[in-house]
């Protein structure tokens, strides 16, 4: 009790200071008191990043004017093939006509492309929970995380369509490379997004439930997997969105069949543009519906968890 | 025999001497002890390594008679789940239910499986929802965590705690983020645990007024060394300014002189 009084009195003490603070000279009440005015260059300072930046401007115009005063139309009249474009465009999209196939032939295709974007974010899904929790700086050793990282930044480098041909040296050009390939890529895609959004669940969370006694298995399915579950989703989702658009170039590209491969016949092959205007709609369609479809269930999604 | 009990026990980071040095203390059930000491001085450090959050570099601490530092993982886990910890950020998964959390308090008891796969059984069920009941939460028992205000979500890391059925309760500084009137609500919820279910606090904290309202016994720390341990009433102005060194020396100056007078 004897403390109790003497923290009041100090208190007091304290106050008593401060009231005599007030009457003091300090440098603060002199910036009131002085107006004399400073000469001041300009705020901003002409330092090495400002005369990078001019430099790399001025260097893009010169190179945009040297471009286009040097530029070599051979024999192509310009206007001519604007119009003509305009008017292949016309043809495409006006009268779009399917007459090698049934719409219900077109939507199976379709329906195959989908099941190939399916499948690759399936397997890209599966294989990233566990190589993203591995890469996850908050669940696992810096070195394994580094590795991982490492490893699924070189894939992503590459571009789908690479991985496809490469893979399409050991099973050959259609579906199976289609596959592998665009799974591959999926995978160090999704790896990335996953293992980050496991690290946004704070640190500390962790050590609480590893104080507790609780296992990494317990933690991960526990707090890790329901803290981060609608980026899961969302990431996953717009996977499959990509995959899509991927599916359809494999279709042309690598002959992995469904709606991309019509499209590459129907323009390459047959130079049949009503019906390249036709599937382009479909896909269009379809692209659409996946995009409401992932955005009502995004909306429903966080709300519910 | 002490239930908890630090010999010689030293650790340093990086080889830099010395985030504790050489401390030795023991605690006995049912006792409400507050660590004090400045920022640094060593109080998370020293609360981490009872339950080897952070391991110790030499010494000896046994809890409950049994060696923590040589202990195996599976073993070190059953040590683990008698000594619950609460923490100032709370530290809860905000995206679950207040009971989802305060059962995660089970999983160190749990299987592998079990615990992944979240079955708690009917038993552990109403205990948790007694323990909630008890805190006064049963009304938000199934909000999620993250519509709590600061003292609930406090609330809710004691009942993950007590669920663990612990013999100690490690708090590092569990009202820093509090009101007023939340911290005194926790500070009795952790005086009622000591003192009606025996179980052991040892509390870090800011507060020295707090700590001298509610401790049995308090430890004052200075860049890792004990520098006090007693009671509170055999707590001195000149102790304080021991333990809180040359940062208030000032204040703490004019205290001590007016004491010594």
């Amino acid at each position: 009790m004897q403390f109790k009084e003497l923290i009041a009195q100090e208190t007091n003490n304290i106050c008593e200071q401060l009231s005599s603070y007030e009457d003091r000279h300090t440098p603060f009440k002199e910036l009131f008191l002085t107006k004399d005015t400073i000469n001041f260059g300009p705020i901003k300072l002409l330092d090495r990043a400002s005369i990078a930046m001019r430099a790399v401007v001025l260097f893009l115009t010169v190179l945009t004017i040297y471009f286009f005063s040097t530029l070599d139309y051979q024999s192509i009249d310009v206007l001519k093939g604007f119009t003509d474009t305009f008017v292949n465009f016309k043809t495409m999209f006006l009268n779009p006509y399917a007459q090698r196939f049934t719409l219900g032939e077109a939507f199976y295709n379709v329906v195959v492309t989908l099941g190939l974007a399916f499948l690759t974010t399936l397997i890209g899904g599966i294989v990233a929970l566990l190589l993203g929790l591995l890469a996850a700086q908050n669940l696992a050793p810096k070195q394994v995380t580094n590795l991982i990282k490492g490893f699924v930044a070189i894939i992503r480098a590459v571009p789908t369509i690479l991985w496809v041909l490469i893979f399409a040296v050991a099973a050959g050009l259609g579906s199976a490379a289609a596959i592998i390939g665009m799974s591959f890529h999926s995978i160090s895609y999704l790896t990335k997004a996953y293992s980050e959004s496991f690290e946004d669940l704070d640190r500390s969370v962790i050590e609480a439930l590893m104080a507790s006694g609780a296992n990494w298995w317990q933690i991960v399915f526990q707090a890790v997997i329901p803290s981060s579950v609608t980026y899961l989703l969302s990431w996953t989702f717009l996977r499959f969105e990509i995959n899509f658009a991927n599916a359809v170039a494999m279709g042309a590209a690598a002959g992995a069949g469904g709606i991309g491969f019509d499209l590459f016949m129907a323009g390459g092959f047959y130079f049949d543009l009503r019906e390249v205007g036709f599937i382009t709609y479909l896909i269009i369609a379809i692209a659409i519906a996946l995009e409401v479809f992932s955005t009502n269930i995004k909306g429903k999604l966080q709300k519910s968890i | 025999m002490a239930l908890l009990e630090l010999k010689n026990v030293t650790k340093n980071y990086n080889n830099e001497c010395c985030a504790l040095d050489n401390v030795s203390f023991s605690v006995d059930k049912g006792e409400f002890v507050s660590i004090i000491g400045p920022s640094g001085a060593g109080k998370s450090t020293l609360l981490r390594c009872i339950n080897r959050m952070v391991e110790v570099s030499s010494g000896e601490i046994s809890v409950d008679g049994v060696i923590s530092s040589s202990l195996s993982k599976k073993r070190l886990r059953k040590l683990r789940t008698k000594i619950g910890m609460i923490f100032q950020h709370y530290n809860l998964v905000d995206r679950l239910t207040v009971i989802e959390n305060v059962l995660h308090g089970r999983l160190g008891y749990k299987s592998t499986l079990a615990g992944v796969l979240g079955r708690y059984s009917q038993e552990e069920k109403s205990q948790a929802y007694r323990i909630i009941e008890i805190l006064g939460l049963n009304e938000q028992m199934y909000k999620r965590c993250d519509q709590l205000s600061g003292g609930q979500k406090q609330r809710v890391g004691i009942a993950r705690a007590l669920v663990q059925n612990p013999k100690i309760i490690l708090c590092d500084e569990p009202i820093a983020s509090l009101d007023p009137n939340a911290s005194k609500v926790i500070m009795d919820h952790l005086r009622n645990i000591s003192k009606e279910m025996g179980i052991t606090i040892i509390v870090n904290l800011h507060q020295v007024e707090v700590a001298l309202k509610y401790s049995d016994r308090i430890i004052g720390v200075n860049r890792g060394k004990v520098v006090f341990d007693g009671a509170p009433c055999d707590l001195t102005t000149r102790q304080i300014r021991d333990i809180y060194g040359s940062e208030s020396e000032d204040l703490m100056f004019d205290l001590g002189e007016r004491h010594a007078g």
